[in-house]
């Protein structure tokens, strides 16, 4: 999905040199030995090798595959004192240009207190993986179809009635509609987990509760940096923590999701939302983590022509997770992962909107070293439509982090 | 890593038959004027607000050992036990010194999980995540250098030197150390701190035992 513009992307890029000019400034000033101002830097280079994906199961976008993406990252903090700090991390998939995937500052206007603000291009509030590394803290390659699988739901262009968008199922990595934009495009994921979104959020609270709210200019499944549509996203997450090892957290999101351009053209007026309930749970214990989410939601569609569209496209995705330490520096790790959808009716009965995945994976992980991990996942995939209805791969990653 | 636990047997001085040796002690103060900031997490850009504070390690405490060890230093002894504890997300003490058969205790003093672990060649040994008020062992068999991190608070680190003799010395909050019941000879000692070996001097202990005192400057 093409967001950048010339505007965005200079004011990306402006961002990004301020916070580096920054940065250098602060490692002028830092004395010693505890500075008050401080830099701090993190990296990591994961390189992931799997085979063709013919199905394009794994696709993020029209460009990448989550089982054939090479990525560089550099993270960095500068801290002033206990109330601010500057974050951000660069990023290049597969050697291209690098982005700025994160650039915030981040405010704690009373540093006794637990109630931090964040400004910019900031971490997802929903949910729980959205916030995961890509190597790190994913104990499998393939992320959770929840938070990549394309669906063929577009933000610039629209199906004119139900066949239109029937005639697409299993093709959300390159669908096009014949309202909007005409070009080919991949669609959106239930939520988004390769670029974040524009806005602020606030944090309150610490264990055992935590609340955390945002308002951005995107939505779950369209993170944006500019806005596209004049509507903003409010999304929410309540986390309890009972006790050590648990966490259960609740979130909602709702936003505009149609871009100005496809609304203009339509007789219906908008606006045109995304909306999502999620609950995620973690436990640990021991040798073992178990990580499970639910995401229930629907994108509002426009009802143009006959057959219509009626109502809104319901999506229900769930995983399950589970990760075990084998030995010192060895994991073994097993996802089951389930993406539905709801019914619409076209000329030739009611269907489901999409063509529902399911998805397993198994992995090993082993750390060379304390820097160094290698994985080896296996993949199967089913899909009740489009060109490939199944397919297993085997992949294989190489993650570096400092 | 330096030569830090390649100890040699050095044959101590010959003492008049039936006639104990007067054994000495080698103390003095490690001044240690190196910058050494606290180690700081990594920068927690996936999270929506800080993280909690936590403490600092202490870097600059050292450990004075033996080089070469004196005859008998090697023989059969006590294997006592040690701690390492997870305190405010830091490991405390920062550095341990053990002998070899040293169990370790890693009680959990926080209300959070800690998952302790080492890749180290020296000894490899997953703990688990385990709650506040509970501790698990491990017992290091070999001599070597042990590096301690926590899988899940990636700043917690800290190290256990496992020695083979027990002719070393972990310096106190002022820079102090001590070694007792060394026998008369002539000996290299070193000084590690903060993951290598700074400085290294030959002291001499005499046939009257005594005491003598070694300081070190570290920068």
């Amino acid at each position: 999905m093409c967001l950048a513009r010339p505007t965005a992307r200079r004011l990306r890029w402006g961002l990004v040199a301020l916070g580096f000019g920054l940065a250098a400034q602060a490692e002028e000033a830092a004395p010693s030995p505890e500075p008050a101002v401080r830099l701090i830097v993190g990296g990591e280079l994961t390189g992931t090798l799997g085979p063709e994906d013919y199905g394009f199961f794994n696709d993020v976008d029209y460009q990448r595959n989550l089982l054939r993406l090479f990525r560089a990252s550099l993270l960095a903090e500068l801290r002033a004192g206990t109330r601010f700090a500057l974050l951000g991390e660069l990023r290049s998939d597969n050697l291209d240009t690098p982005q700025a995937y994160a650039l915030y500052l981040r405010v704690r206007p009373l540093p006794a207190h637990a109630l931090d603000v964040q400004l910019g291009r900031i971490p997802p509030v929903f949910g729980a993986f959205g916030r995961r590394r890509y190597g790190q803290d994913n104990p499998l390659i393939g992320s959770p179809l929840g938070y990549q699988y394309l669906t063929t739901v577009r933000p610039d262009a629209v199906p004119a009635n139900a066949d239109e968008m029937l005639a697409q199922r299993g093709e959300g990595w390159l669908t096009q509609y014949s309202v909007g934009s005409s070009a080919y495009d991949a669609g959106l994921p239930v939520v988004e987990s390769m670029r974040w979104d524009t806005g602020i959020e606030v944090r309150v609270g610490e264990e055992p509760l935590e609340w955390s709210v945002a308002v951005t200019q995107g939505t779950l499944g369209n993170p944006r940096f500019s806005d596209d549509n004049g509507g903003k996203q409010v999304s929410t997450r309540l986390a309890w923590y009972p006790t050590p090892g648990l966490q259960l957290g609740g979130s909602f999101a709702l936003g505009e999701y149609l871009s100005d351009d496809v609304e203009r053209l339509l007789a219906q007026p908008g606006p045109f939302r995304q909306q999502a309930f999620g609950l995620d749970v973690e436990y640990s214990w021991g040798r073992f983590l178990v990580r499970s989410e639910t995401i229930v939601g629907h994108w509002e569609m426009p009802a143009i022509d006959a057959p219509r569209i009626d109502g809104p496209l319901d999506v229900v995705t769930v995983f399950v997770e589970g990760r075990y330490r084998a030995a010192p520096g060895l994991d073994l790790a097993a996802r089951v992962d389930r993406l539905a959808f709801g019914n619409i009716t076209g000329s030739n009965g009611s269907e489901t909107w999409d063509a529902p995945v399911t998805r397993v994976e198994a992995a090993v992980g082993y750390a060379l070293h304390r820097h160094v991990q290698v994985k080896a996942a296996y993949q199967y995939n089913w899909r009740d439509g489009g060109s490939v209805h199944s397919q297993g791969m085997l992949a294989g990653q190489l993650r570096v982090w400092f | 890593m330096a030569p830090l636990l390649l100890t040699l047997l050095v044959v101590g001085a010959q003492a008049n038959p039936g006639e104990a040796p007067r054994l000495g002690t080698i103390r003095g103060v490690v001044d240690v004027r190196l910058d050494l900031p606290a180690t700081a997490q990594r920068p927690s850009v996936s999270e929506i607000g800080a993280a909690a504070p936590h403490d600092a390690p202490d870097r600059r405490r050292s450990v004075v050992y033996f080089e070469t060890a004196p005859q008998g230093a090697f023989e059969d002894h006590e294997r006592p036990r040690a701690s390492l504890e997870q305190k405010n997300e830091s490991f405390v003490p920062y550095v341990l010194p053990v002998i070899t058969g040293t169990i370790v205790d890693f009680p959990n003093r926080d209300r959070t999980f800690h998952n302790v672990f080492s890749l180290s060649k020296a000894q490899r040994f997953d703990l688990g995540r385990y709650a506040a008020g509970r501790f698990k062992s491990v017992r290091f068999d070999h001599a070597g250098v042990v590096r301690v991190f926590c899988d899940i608070h990636s700043h917690m680190n800290a190290f256990i030197l496992v020695f083979a003799h027990r002719f070393f010395a972990a310096t106190d909050e002022s820079g102090a150390y001590r070694i007792d019941n060394v026998p008369p000879g002539t000996y290299n000692l070193a000084v590690w701190t903060d993951g290598r070996v700074r400085v290294e001097r030959s002291v001499r202990v005499g046939e009257e035992g005594g005491t003598v005192t070694q300081d070190f400057v570290v920068e």
